[in-house]
């Protein structure tokens, strides 16, 4: 017997409402397709009649959480048609909100892991300690989301001294506090049972479909623009790209762990290393007819963007690839002989955040057309249950 | 490997396909190549230059033209492969058999320009609405958006 299940589209907190229908046999998925375009807001042609300015506050709005990532990458992009050089204490600051910004939509994440996992206490201590985080970005940019930092050819706030001893603070608390979360996963074999062997994505196929971010390097790709293609100061920064090979969302977890302790390697020596000097340079009106591809390490992956001028104030084409489309088709395969229970972990997996809010999945019998709602509360309790009941997975362990 | 010996061994691979190579910036390559060889010159790239992640797939109006770029990404550079098709006959072959991972950016070009991509697996709209009108394709230069005067049932007339 097989069902239907319609997931979507609509659900508040969500920058992407997304449309998830999955064909289940029992409570295993045998298909899953995605539906998207219910935000779609037509940004790329809204951005062909706004001028390169009006244009980083345009990008910076295509997300909520790595809001900073797309305005870095469209700068980078429009300061090399411009033949601009920014100066170093600029990019400096500039790479030390990308950082931030990283640890702060990680720590969500993996909060965010913890609650689909039915390991509450988890999300609740990650999500406190990002606070920590996100008042560090208030205290650089005066704003908790839309940091508003880039400008082209440089960055629009100052660090003083101060701000310097106060991340430097802020980061040491989140080291020893990410420690201690690590232990407590080290020490809770019921998490890492949950978690091992959910959502399988071979390497082979993380590679033909091209995913991106940490879901790739989950299934050992150690992919990660930051190294492969070093832009602005990353080539002076000393740090390891994590990777894990389980290809399960175990693997993803521990992945994100890894990064969170490079990022706070990196943002110490970037508060170290501040080169004194000006933060930004004037920038021209126009640029000249011209064509660029910039990339970016956004906290879920590549950003790339497309950018071609024809010597007016404006772009004649902008084009945004942001990483969660690149791992949709990814994420088809993952669900694909998984558990309807598992659709929240797998699907925070890739981190869209599609797990924030409550929100109503219905259940579609095929044979008789009969429609039951189901919040995803209830989803989530089922989840749970099933795995209080399911053998204890012996033997996963905690991979740190 | 440098810039250089890659654009070098990229002319060898693809031979006469390659139309032109540049190098505007380190570690940028742009080849272009007629839109007949493109499967052809994806298959050479992937092969003996393990291409098999395509970042995206930038779609341009230019007139007369449409100009497609496909920007593949290996540790050692950025490769876009650029081609030209006319606006009057906007047919381009499906790269999904080379690149499997190509299949939404193509359908993305598809709702956007009007393309009309050859054996695509999934022909499906991707991003417009169901209750789109049919030939509107919003990234054309000559496509604007009217805002439809809005009717407000039981209103005034």
């Amino acid at each position: 017997m097989k069902f239907q299940i319609p997931i979507g589209p609509q659900h508040p907190a969500l920058k992407e409402p997304i449309s998830l229908r999955m064909t289940v046999e029992g409570e295993v998925i045998r298909d899953a397709d995605i539906r998207l375009g219910y935000n779609h807001r037509g940004l790329e042609k809204l951005a062909e009649e706004k001028t390169w300015i009006q244009n980083i506050y345009l990008t910076e709005r295509i997300c909520g959480i790595c809001s900073h990532s797309h305005a870095s990458c469209y700068v980078q992009g429009v300061e090399k048609l411009m033949e601009l050089v920014p100066p170093k204490r600029g990019m400096y600051i500039r790479y030390l909100v990308s950082e931030l910004e990283r640890i702060h939509s990680h720590l969500l994440w993996l909060g965010v892991a913890g609650h689909e996992a039915g390991f509450d206490s988890f999300f609740m201590y990650t999500w406190r300690d990002r606070e920590v985080v996100m008042d560090l970005l208030e205290l650089i940019s005066g704003n908790r989301v839309h940091y508003a930092m880039n400008t082209l050819g440089g960055v629009r706030r100052d660090l003083d001294e101060g701000q310097k001893a106060k991340i430097l603070e802020g980061i040491v608390t989140l080291r020893k506090r990410s420690e201690y979360y690590f232990h407590i996963g080290a020490n809770e074999p019921s998490f890492v049972g949950r978690l091992a062997g959910v959502g399988l994505l071979t390497k082979e196929q993380a590679v033909s479909l091209c995913a991106v971010g940490p879901t790739a390097r989950a299934s050992g790709i150690a992919r990660d623009v930051r190294k492969e293609d070093p832009y602005a100061v990353y080539d002076e920064m000393d740090f390891e790209v994590g990777t894990a090979d389980s290809c399960d969302v175990l693997g993803r977890v521990v992945v994100r762990v890894k990064e969170l302790m490079e990022s706070y390697k990196i943002c110490e020596q970037i508060v170290r290393k501040l080169p004194s000097g000006d933060i930004a340079v004037k920038a021209p009106r126009k640029a000249k007819p011209n064509e660029v591809v910039a990339r970016y390490e956004a906290p879920r992956g590549e950003n790339i963007h497309y950018i071609k001028s024809n010597g007016s104030d404006k772009p004649e084409r902008l084009k945004v690839r942001a990483p969660t489309l690149a791992n949709y088709p990814a994420t088809v395969e993952m669900l694909k002989n998984g558990f309807i229970a598992d659709i929240p972990l797998i699907f925070a997996a890739i981190d869209p955040c599609i797990c924030c809010a409550e929100r109503t999945v219905s259940l579609v019998n095929i044979r008789s057309g009969e429609e039951t709602v189901v919040r995803l509360s209830d989803l989530r309790r089922q989840a749970i249950e099933r795995h209080r009941n399911a053998p204890p997975k012996r033997n996963a362990v905690w991979p740190f | 490997m440098t810039d250089v010996e890659l654009i070098e061994n990229i002319q060898q691979a693809l031979g006469a396909k390659a139309l032109e190579v540049t190098n505007p910036d380190r570690r940028r390559i742009f080849v272009r190549i007629a839109a007949a060889d493109l499967v052809a010159a994806v298959t050479a790239l992937r092969d003996g230059f393990d291409c098999r992640y395509l970042a995206t797939i930038s779609g341009l109006d230019k007139g007369e033209t449409f100009e497609i770029l496909y920007h593949f990404a290996i540790p050692a550079a950025n490769i876009n492969l650029r081609t030209e098709i006319l606006k009057a006959a906007p047919r381009i072959e499906s790269i999904t058999p080379v690149i499997p991972g190509a299949v939404l950016y193509e359908r993305e070009l598809q709702d956007m320009f009007g393309m009309v991509i050859e054996h695509i697996p999934d022909p499906r709209p991707l991003v417009v609405p169901d209750d789109w009108p049919a030939g509107n394709y919003p990234l054309r230069k000559d496509w604007k958006f009217e805002r439809p005067q809005e009717i407000i049932p039981g209103g005034k007339s």
